[in-house]
Parts: structure tokens; sequence; C-alpha cells
């Protein structure tokens, strides 16, 4: 009917006659208002905008002869620098913080979207060995960088509970105070960065190539330094190591603890909602063995995943269901799996656990790991353990350090790490200094490095 | 399932995860550790740790030649061959695998992190919008089909899902419940996973994307497949096989929860809320807008990860400061950083917001986004221009400006998703290319797994 | 009434049946629609009287007004439709009817008396709107339902008290004894004091009629007015001119228009509702269906121009506001009236209205998912009533 307008244009003229006049005021004053506001923005483009396409190299692989080949290509460098830290976990962050205050050009990349590693990301909280006996009185062995982190934990309100040595801390504190601390160290960071090969040239490691949503680029860097865990720059620059099984679990937190009625649920059969105290009230922390399995097959690590959040999930129902657990609730499983050991490197010294058991000093000692329990001696730990036998330009660091079988489990832990971790730094920015390899670096310069800041080395 | 455990089970369940199973591990370590020096059979520790020959593992380092880095042609191995291989494990990707899987193709799916749900669950974006049409009067749920059924699944257990107060529309479901139901119902449809693996290049055959290429933990390797559903959000996988795209700036944020917020005193904060409700007592979570920025950018994208997470720290110690708030505390900050658009697909049909306006009917429609009056989907949105083997789902298929908000939530992502799996399993079946399918027996398929189509 | 015998009854019978037939036909006809309620003088005079103006669907009622002059009551026995489906479904076929006092009379002058102040306050009570509003109901269910039920009210009540209703209470027929009783007036003159009552009534009626009026304004005037259709008068005139004949309703495309029941000047006059969908840019029909001028007819770009109201965000209940990924409202408007801002905190986004852009058509509050109170709602413009 709106078609038909024209056939009613008299009517409408006549009745514009009649009835526009009153509004006549008011529709010249809409129409201005429309006209001055077609121009004003939408609000979206402080939101979204479109941009022309980023440029990215495509080399896909194709099918020759029935064989998936991946052709050669050049890699863009998207950056060279001196000290280049691959993994940001406890390790990677010392490292990283230590070289970078040290003065060389440091970068470090993670492949997750924040610092900790396991200890933030995987939610093993505790961290264990922070302390050793040393003639008779127990003393923090943990210092240096990894000191000074939990240091600053304590300047906050439920950031680590108060206990004499092993804290735990708030997960989210150590992130924020990692992001703080590698801010502060001025090293160059890349979080969402998977490394997958090396660059090498010759025997030496002379850069990382990584996946990220940029694609595929490399960085050059002088030194660098494997916190991965997992070993898996040195694996892929050839470098010897063992390999191993280990048992691979998943942590999960309870909300609400302080919410549930331990009388019925012991009542009903459940004496503990189990788990660690953490800082942060009302929740919990609860380990996992898990099965044995090899952390380098995906297929495993993804029947883990799976697995492990199935049973946590089925425990968690028991307990809701349980008169007096209504409240508990699952808070979070760990965004990242409890893998505790992998690759270990075979370097120029491996740290046997007999060594560790009497206290054996080192001349080219770079650090004491401390005593799971504090009552026992602390045992330092010689740069060699960092050092691959034959491969140049890298460093390891962490719990693929090169230990022997009993000292895995202490090896492993978050304040080995971190010390070895502050050692690896400090030992890759005194060979960039020194313009030398990691194996030929005047170890007393590093000694000296790692003393200034603030490392304990017995 | 759960209530047929037994106590003996229960008590075991929760030793396997008890801490103190641990911490007497633990005590071992110390006490018998050392003693193991003596006996070494005994230790007790092969059943937890045991040496191993090295995985073999080929190695073709780049090389530094002239100065420019180089990286050698090599072969890639190629660990599984597919029907349909589905790329990233978001809502999109979920619904992808478990339509094809229970279409009874052969399916793999392939996920960056150790979880479904990607932005949903490790985004912690908990809310999943635009799941009915109408809600004012004749409120009817579009978002059906898979994705109905996971939430249906959550219903099913008190406390993983809750609609605002008074609304039946649009819930809020608790994350760890949303990765349980997504493994369950991924698991039962029978599709093969790969957790912890990114997927970073194609394989091509002439004009058709033929695998994928993906790094993990066992080194970079390959998977082939007939059809490959790009389900990673930002088309990684359409642009790596050189299809036409559009690249967006849009607003990056991280989402974080607060617990404890029933023991806060709002009326002393002067809040009216410590962040949007959850499923779960005493947490919220809170969204975070976030500036403008590239999510293709990895040094955008660590730029931000740290600012925001300062920004959610210092806001949290300021809220623990202030009287009324100090019990109040910092939960989790969301493992996956908040990208909300970067590439767009240019598909054989670009949806746009005035054909929706405009109420056009679609003879291929293979889906309904919900919110307001609703909106169909055409399967030319999924489809790329030229590029073959491969189907487009989520948030990245080919839309106009205007549908953009609405195709990046949850609801039209599980919808998308689910007519991208069904899709590739008729492609599998039919012997064809996606763009040949009959789309009468995609709409077939898809009805009978409960879709909706209008 | 001597006419009638005139004719035989059988002819009478198919002229009332074609009359009927052509009532159907004209109500339903989206053309005839427009000005089928106007060929009721009452209706012409009524509305004209209350909007203060004259247009060509007043003139309709010219012709109907003429020949209920030469024989009075012609509607009533010729044309009426609502007249005749009384006469169909009555039980009896006399009744005491002529106990009843003359409501109709009072009806019409306190109608007249409230028009001339701008509310004619039984003007709906007029059968040719009765029955248009039954048609409209019968056909374009919900909208005008409540206008519907008055047919059938009104053919219920005539079941049991018969002719009651159009020989008492229908206020055309009391407008067409009256116009009679003038006629006659002039031919015999009427006692004097015969005269001074009717004056006397006719004064109270229309003094009865404008208080009504009044009251009736001011008590709705306290409260703020309704959405009216886009392009309706002034709140005041409104009430007044439309006369509830369901027009609007029966053509909106989105059926937003529904029956007014909350307030007492607009009872039954249309107002909008976005719970489900909203006023259309591109259309106009109500204005275009509307017999009284109440809903003024305008070019769409005028029209679209028009304000029906302002939105107005309540951003403690907004989702978006409150840290959920919500942007219907923003993505609905039709005029890009609402943009995406960052809030004072730098945390999030919440939504906002660009003053000027918005005409009220309610996009934005039809797809807000927040319910049972909307976060965004059309509200009328200030000083409209």
């Amino acid at each position: 009917m709106i078609n038909n307008i024209s056939r009613r244009e008299l009517l409408r003229i006549l009745s514009a006659a009649g009835f526009g006049t009153v509004f006549a005021t008011r529709t010249v004053a809409d129409e201005v208002g429309k006209k001055g506001v077609k121009s004003a923005p939408s609000g979206w483009e402080s939101v979204r905008k479109p941009i022309p396409v980023t440029p990215r190299d495509r080399y896909p692989a194709t099918i020759v002869g029935g064989k998936i080949i991946q052709p050669q290509r050049p890699l863009p460098v998207i950056a060279e620098t001196d000290v280049l830290v691959v993994g940001g976990g406890c390790a990677g962050f010392a490292a990283a913080v230590s070289a970078a205050r040290a003065g060389v050009k440091t970068t470090i990349v993670e492949r997750y979207g924040y610092f900790g590693g396991l200890w933030s990301g995987g939610l093993v909280l505790v961290v264990i060995s922070t302390h050793a006996r040393e003639k008779d009185e127990t003393i923090q062995v943990l210092r240096g960088i990894g000191g000074e982190l939990l240091d600053r934990h304590k300047k906050v309100q439920n950031a680590i509970t108060d206990s004499k040595y092993n804290p735990t801390t708030d997960p989210e504190a150590t992130k924020y105070f990692m992001d703080e601390m590698i801010t502060e160290s001025g090293a160059t960071v890349l979080l969402h960065s998977w490394a997958s090969d090396v660059v090498m040239d010759g025997n030496a490691v002379c850069g990382v190539v990584f996946e990220s949503k940029s694609g595929r680029q490399a960085i050059l860097a002088k030194v660098i330094v494997d916190a991965t865990g997992d070993g898996d720059i040195f694996a892929a620059a050839g470098a010897e190591f063992e390999q191993w099984l280990h048992a691979i679990g998943l942590v999960h937190r309870r909300g609400n603890v302080d919410r549930a009625d331990m009388d019925k649920l012991k009542a009903a059969g459940i004496k503990s909602l189990g788990g660690g105290k953490e800082p942060v009230p009302s929740v919990r922390w609860i380990n996992m063995r898990g099965p044995m399995g090899n952390a380098l097959d995906v297929k495993e690590l993804t029947r883990l995943e799976m697995e492990h959040r199935r049973t946590l999930w089925q425990g968690i129902q028991q307990v809701r269901k349980t008169p007096g657990g209504e409240n508990v609730f699952l808070l979070q499983t760990a965004p990242q799996l409890g893998v505790r050991v992998s690759r270990v490197l075979a370097g120029t010294h491996k740290l046997t656990g007999d060594e560790a058991r009497v206290g054996t000093k080192f001349p080219d000692t770079v650090g004491v790991g401390g005593a799971q329990t504090a009552k026992h001696v602390g045992w330092p730990i010689p740069y060699g353990a960092l050092l691959p036998k034959k491969l140049d330009g890298l460093l390891a660091a962490g719990r693929c350090i090169c230990v022997d079988e009993k000292l895995i489990e202490d090896m492993r832990l978050i304040a080995p790490c971190l010390t070895t971790g502050h050692a690896a730094g400090a030992a890759a920015a005194v060979a960039v200094q020194s313009k030398c390899r990691p194996r030929d670096v005047d170890i007393k310069k590093v000694q000296k490095l790692l003393k200034d800041q603030g490392a304990h080395l017995g | 399932m759960i209530n047929n455990i037994s106590r003996r089970q229960l008590l075991r369940v929760l030793s396997v995860a008890g801490f103190g199973t641990v911490l007497a591990a633990r005590t071992v370590a110390d006490e018998t550790g050392k003693k193991a020096a003596a006996s070494p059979e005994g230790s007790g520790w092969a059943s937890v740790r045991k040496p191993i020959p090295a995985t073999p593992r080929d190695r073709y380092p780049a090389t530094l030649v002239g100065g420019k880095v180089i990286q050698p042609e090599r072969p890639l191995p190629v660990i599984q061959e597919t029907d349909v291989l589905v790329v990233g494990g978001g809502p999109a990707g979920f619904a992808a695998a478990v339509s094809a899987a229970r279409a009874g193709v052969k399916t793999m799916i392939v996920e960056r992190y150790g979880y479904f749900g990607g932005l949903w669950t490790g985004g912690i974006v908990l809310i999943v919008l635009d799941t009915h049409i109408n809600v004012k009067t004749d409120s009817t749920q579009v978002m059906r089909g898979i994705g109905g059924e996971l939430l249906d699944r959550h219903w099913k257990i008190p406390g993983t899902i809750a609609y605002r107060p008074n609304t039946k529309h649009n819930p809020t479901t608790d994350p760890e419940a949303t990765k349980y139901f997504m493994d369950e119902m991924i698991a039962e449809s029978g599709a093969t996973v790969l957790l912890h693996s990114w997927a970073t290049d194609v394989v091509m055959d002439g004009n058709a994307v033929r695998g994928v290429v993906f790094e993990s933990k066992a080194g970079r390797q390959a998977i082939l497949a007939k059809v490959v559903v790009d389900a990673t959000g930002d088309g990684d996988i359409f642009a790596a096989g050189g299809a036409e795209f559009e690249q967006w700036l849009h607003a990056i944020g991280l989402v974080h929860r607060r617990g404890n917020v029933d023991r806060a005193d709002l009326g002393k904060l002067k809040m009216k809320s410590l962040g949007a409700l959850e499923p779960l007592p005493s947490v919220n979570w809170v969204n975070l807008r976030g500036p403008m920025s590239d999510g293709l950018n990895v040094k955008e994208l660590t730029r931000l990860e740290m600012e925001h997470r300062r920004s959610i720290w210092q806001a949290t110690q300021k809220l623990r400061g202030t009287p009324g708030g100090e019990n109040v505390f910092l939960l989790q900050t969301a493992p996956q950083l908040g990208v909300r658009v970067t590439r767009m697909l240019a598909g054989t049909h670009k949806l746009t917001g005035d054909e929706v306006r405009a109420g056009k009917k679609f003879s291929d429609i293979v889906g309904i986004g919900g919110g307001g009056k609703g909106w169909p989907i055409p399967y030319g949105t999924l489809l790329p221009k030229k590029l073959d083997g491969l189907l487009a789902a989520g948030r990245c298929i080919s839309t106009d400006e205007k549908l953009i908000e609405n195709m990046r939530l949850i609801a039209p992502c599980l919808v998308t998703g689910h007519a991208a799996g069904a899709a590739a399993a008729v492609a599998v079946q039919s012997k064809c290319q996606p763009r040949n399918v009959d789309i009468k027996k995609v709409q077939k398929l898809l009805k009978d797994q409960g879709a909706y189509l209008g | 009434m001597s006419e009638n015998t005139k004719f035989p009854v059988w002819a009478r019978r198919i002229g009332r049946w074609l009359a009927l037939a052509a009532a159907v036909a004209l109500g339903l006809s989206p053309q005839t629609a427009v000005w089928f309620p106007s060929l009721s003088p009452h209706i012409a005079l009524g509305g004209a009287l209350a909007a203060k103006t004259a247009s060509v669907v007043t003139l309709v009622g010219l012709p109907v007004l003429v020949l209920v002059l030469i024989w009075p009551r012609w509607f009533c026995h010729h044309a009426c439709p609502t007249g005749f489906l009384q006469d169909l479904f009555s039980r009896r076929k006399a009744a005491e009817w002529r106990r009843w006092p003359p409501i109709g009379k009072w009806l019409l002058v306190i109608t007249l008396g409230g028009a001339a102040l701008g509310y004619p306050v039984f003007l709906w009570l007029d059968p040719l709107a009765i029955f248009n509003g039954f048609l409209n109901a019968a056909w374009h269910k919900p909208v005008t339902l409540a206008a519907g039920a008055l047919l059938p009210v009104v053919l219920v009540f005539n079941f049991f008290l018969p002719k009651v209703w159009c020989q008492r209470i229908c206020p055309l027929g009391a407008m067409q004894e009256l116009l009679a009783l003038a006629r006659r007036h002039k031919r015999t003159p009427v006692p004097v004091p015969h005269q001074k009552r009717l004056a006397r009534r006719a004064f109270i009626g229309v003094c009865a009629g404008a208080a009504g009026a009044v009251l009736v304004q001011k008590a709705s005037g306290r409260t703020a007015p309704p959405l009216r259709p886009p392009g309706a008068l002034p709140e005041a005139d409104f009430t007044g001119a439309c006369v509830r004949c369901g027009n609007c309703g029966a053509v909106c495309p989105s059926q937003v228009i529904h029956q007014d029941l909350k307030s007492v000047a607009g009872l039954l006059a249309p107002v909008l509702r976005y719970d489900k969908d909203y006023c259309r840019e591109n259309c106009n029909r109500c204005g275009q269906a509307c017999p009284s001028g109440a809903i003024a007819r305008l070019p769409l770009a005028e029209k679209e121009a028009r304000l029906i109201g302002v939105a107005k965000i309540d951003l403690d209940a907004c989702a978006l506001a409150n840290g959920e990924e919500c942007t219907a409202c923003i993505r609905s408007c039709p005029f890009e009236a609402l943009v995406v801002v960052e809030n004072a905190e730098h945390t999030g986004s919440e939504p906002r209205l660009i003053q000027g852009r918005c005409n009220g058509c309610g996009a934005c509050e039809s797809v807000c998912p927040v319910w049972p109170k909307v976060a965004i709602r059309v509200a009328p413009l200030p000083g409209q009533s």
C-alpha cells in the first residue's frame, strides 16, 4: 500500500497542510541534528579497524613422490641479541634477569603467556629446598634473583605463606612479580612463542627458530640458555642427553575449602580435603603424582591430560555430593601438565647424588641447592653441570642440567631451578662480555657476578 | 556414572589426587632416597621414573648462509592420515570434531593448549551469549546440536551452569566443567585428539590443503587429511594455505577471576558488584576490554599480556586495600589472552549485516546465530573463495564488519563449528571437495544431529 | 421512521446485507480502512473538533450527515453494520428499552464538550469505530484484541437487553436524534421551558465533558506519556484525535503497536511496545492508515527523522558495561546512534547514545538480552505531554 502513495498525493498534501504545521519546528530541528551527526565517530574505530594483511612468507610443505617435503626457505630474523633465554619458567626467569642486570642485551622467549612455568602455570606452588643446614644452623641457600623474588612476595599480604622455609606462593602474585623483575631488568620479552628449532653455525648454536602468531621467525644470539625444562634446544642442536620417563600429573585447586563442614565430611569418610595451604584464603592446591609417562610423546601428553582431568572431576563431584562438602568446588586445573623429568643433559660434569649428599664443594660452584626438609646440608652445583659436553653457544638451566638419577628429584624443584637459572644467566653474560664461548669463561668472574647479584655460593 | 563410584574407589581417587601421597613421596625421597645409595634396587622409584633410549627425532637445524638464516629442505614425518582434521579446539573446533566423528568419518582434532574450549575456558570468557532469539517473547534456543548438547550436560550437574537471575538464555558456565564435558563428548565421539600441539603450516597438493604441519614436544610432524577445518580463530591455516582474507585490529583484553566476593562489603566499597556472576559460589569473573591491537603480532601480544597483568594486579591490590574489599583476592588471570578478531576469511559468500537486517533467506543455511531475531548462516561463509580442501569455522568466517561482534561469540562459534564438521564429513563421504557437497545432505545431517536450521 | 414502510421487508434485508458486506470490504481493504470509520459523522466531527483541524478524511462524513438530516436514523436503519449484527443476534423482538434514559445523548454532549478541549471522551463508542476495531482484531491479531472485544460485548449486551444499545446508548444514534430534533424545531416551535431545559442539558453535558477532559488530561499529565506511533500529535491532542479504530496496529509490519490499557486519557489508543520488534526504518504505514489524523501521514524520510522517543541506557543493568561481551543494541541500531566507548576506568566497554541520531525506533530495546528489565529502553521525549 505504500507503493500507492502517488494515488493519494492529494490526500497527503491536504493532510500535511492540516497536521504538518504542528511539527514544522521539530522536524527541522531533527534534520539538522541528524545531518550534524552523520560524520560523528561510531565508537568502533577505537575497538576494531581493518588493516592491510600482514605480509607473511609462504613455504607450505608439498607432497613429492608420496613424501611430505618442507622446502628450503629463508627465515626472517626479528632480533639479534647477546643472550637468548628459551623458556620462562623458574630457571629461564632467573637467567634473563641476571644477564640483563649484568648489562648485556637479553631476550627471553616463553611458550605461554606468563612466566613461572610449572610454578605458576603448573600450580606447583610450594618452593621446596630454599634452605639447608650449614654449620649447625639453617640458612637460606636460595638467594640472588630467586631470593629477591620471594622477598617481593613477602611485602604483599597473602602473596606467600610465612613458613620458615619452603614457602607457598600465590601463583598470580608470582606471575606478576616475575613480570615486574623482568621488565625492570630491561630484558626483551616474547611470550606466546614456541621455540621449535635452532640455527647452527658449525658446532655452535647461534639462534633459535620459534613459532608464534607472527609465523616462523628466528632470533640470533651469542649465547643461548636452554631453560625449556625438556632440553628442546640442546636436543635440536645435537647435544648428548639422557631421556627419562617420569610420573606426569595435573595439579588442581579447590575453592571454598573453609566453607566445608569437616565434621560432616569426616563422618562420611572424607578425612581431609587434601592439599597444601595457600597464602590465598579459602583455597588449597592439590598435587597429583600420576603414572609414569614420556613427556616427549605428544600422544601420551594428550592422553594423560584428559585422563587426569576426568579423575579430578570425578573426585570433586564426589566431595560436592557428600554432606558438608557442597560448597567446595574445583577452582582450576593447571593450564600446564605436570611434567617432571624428560631430557637430562650430558654435561661436562655430572653431579651425582653421592657428591650432593655430603655437600662436596667444587672450584666452579655457581650455586647451592637446598635440602627438602632444611635439615640436611646443601649441595653445591658446579658450572660443568650446565655445560654441554661438546655443543657450543649454549648453557642449560633448570631441571634438565646434568645430574645423576639420585639427584633428579632434587634438581627438578623450584628453588634449585631458580639457582641454576641465575648461574646460567650470569655465565652467559660473562661469556658475552669476555667475547668467548661459555666453556671458556673465567669462572671467577662468573662467581663474582653471582655474588654481586646476591647469590649464595656456600 | 559418578554415583556408582564406591567408597573405596573414592578413597583411591582422592589419594591419587591427594597431596598427602606426594608429601609422603617427598619424605621418601629425602630419607629413603639417601638410603637408596646403599640399595638402589628397592628404592621404589622404578614405578616413578625410568631412563629410556632417546626418542629419535630428525634434526634439520637452520644454518647461517651468507648472513641469512636458511632452513633446509626436509621431509616431514606423517604421524597420521585421517578423513577430517580439525585444527583448534575452541568452541568451533570442538563442535566440528564431534559432528564429523559422529557422522562416522575418521576425525582428528589438534589443539595448542592442554584443554578444549579455547577462549571460553582458557580465556575465561564464561558467558555463552546469543544462544536464543526473541528472548522477551517466544524465546527459542537456536544454538542446538552439539553446542546445545554440551550445555545440556552442564545442566545435569548442579553448580556448573547458571542463567542470570530471571533469564532463561545466555548461560554462564564453570570453565572446568566445560573443559571436562568437552573432553567427555570428544572422547565419546571417537575423534582422535592431539593436545599441546601447535599447527604452524600446511601441506599443499596443488590448490588444495592436504594436511597440516604442527609443532609439539615430539617435534615437527605432519597429519594428512581429506578435509581440514580451520578452527584456529585466527585463520592460521587458511592463511598458510594461501586463501584470501581481511585482517583486523580489535581490542585485546585479559580476563581474570576474583575469589571470596561473597565476603566483600559492597556497601563499604561503594560498588554494585565485583564482576560477572559465575555458577561457582563466591567467584566472579571480570572482563577487560583492552586497547585495539594486532592479534597476529607476537610483540603486541607480549606487551599486552604484561600490561594487562599489571593493571589487574594493581586493581586487585587497590581493592584489597579498600575497606570492605580486604577478603577479596585475585583467583586467576586467564591462561589465554583475549584476542577478539584478527583474520576474516574472504568466503564465497560474505554475510552482511544488511542481509540480516532485511531478513534474507538462504537455501544453503547451515545454522542460525542467536540474539535479537537471529541471523541465518549460509554455507558460503565457511568456504574459501578458491582454496580447496578446507572449511573455516568460528570467528574467522566470512562476514562483514556489522556482524563481527556477533560472529565472535561462543554460541555462533559452536554453531558454525558444527556446520563445518558436518559439511566436512559429507564431503569425505561423497568423495568431493567441500565446495561441491550436496547442501541438502549437509542440512539433513545437521538436523539429524539436532541442529536448528529455522 | 415512517420511511421504513416504503420498502418491502426483503428489499430492506438485502440492503442491510449489502451494507454489511460493504462495511467489511471497506474496513478490510487497506485502501479504504483509512477513511471508513470517518463515514460516521460522529467520528468526523468529534475527531476534527478534538484535533482542531479538518482534513479530507473529515469530509467523508459529510454525505452521511446530509442523509441523516433528511431521514433521521437513516444510518441506523440502512447502513450501520454494528446495529445490523445486533438485530441478527437478538433474542427477542421487543423489550423495555424505552424505560432507559437517553444515555447516548449525554455521551454525545460530553464527548463534544471534551472534544472542544482536545479530548473527545467517548468517541471510541462510535459503532463504526467498534466495528472497524473488531475487523482489525479479527484479521490482525493480537494487536487490537482489546478494541476487538467491544463488538462482542455490545452484542452480548443486546442479546439480553434488545435495542437498548442502539436506541439509548449509541452516541451516533443520539447524534442523529438530536439533528432530527433540530430540524423539527424549525418546523414546529418547541415550548420555551422545553427549549431552556434542552439548552441547560446541553450546557451541563458540554461542561461535564470539558471538565472530564481537563481531569483526564491532568491525571495523565502527571505520569509520563507512553510512546505513540511516529508522527503522532502531541499527547494531549493525540488522545483526543485518535478514534481507536486499530488501523495503525493492523498495518504495522512489525506489530509493535499495541492497545494502551494503562493511561486514562489514552485508553485503547495505540502505544508502542518494543519487547519483540521495533518501528521499522523503512515504513510509515501507521500514518498512512490513520483515519483521523492523530498520526500524521509523513513521507518516509520525514518519518525517519521524527522522534518517537529517545533511548535511555541503564548502565547498572547493561551486560556490556558489566563485562560481558554483549553488543546486541549497538549492532542492532539502524541509525548507528549507539556507539561503544571505553569506560572511565579503562577496563571495559559500555554503550553510549549519540544524541540526535536516535529517533526512538526501539531496535536496541527489542534485542536487549537483559531481562526482565531491559538495560536500554526508549523513553518518551521530555515535555511531550
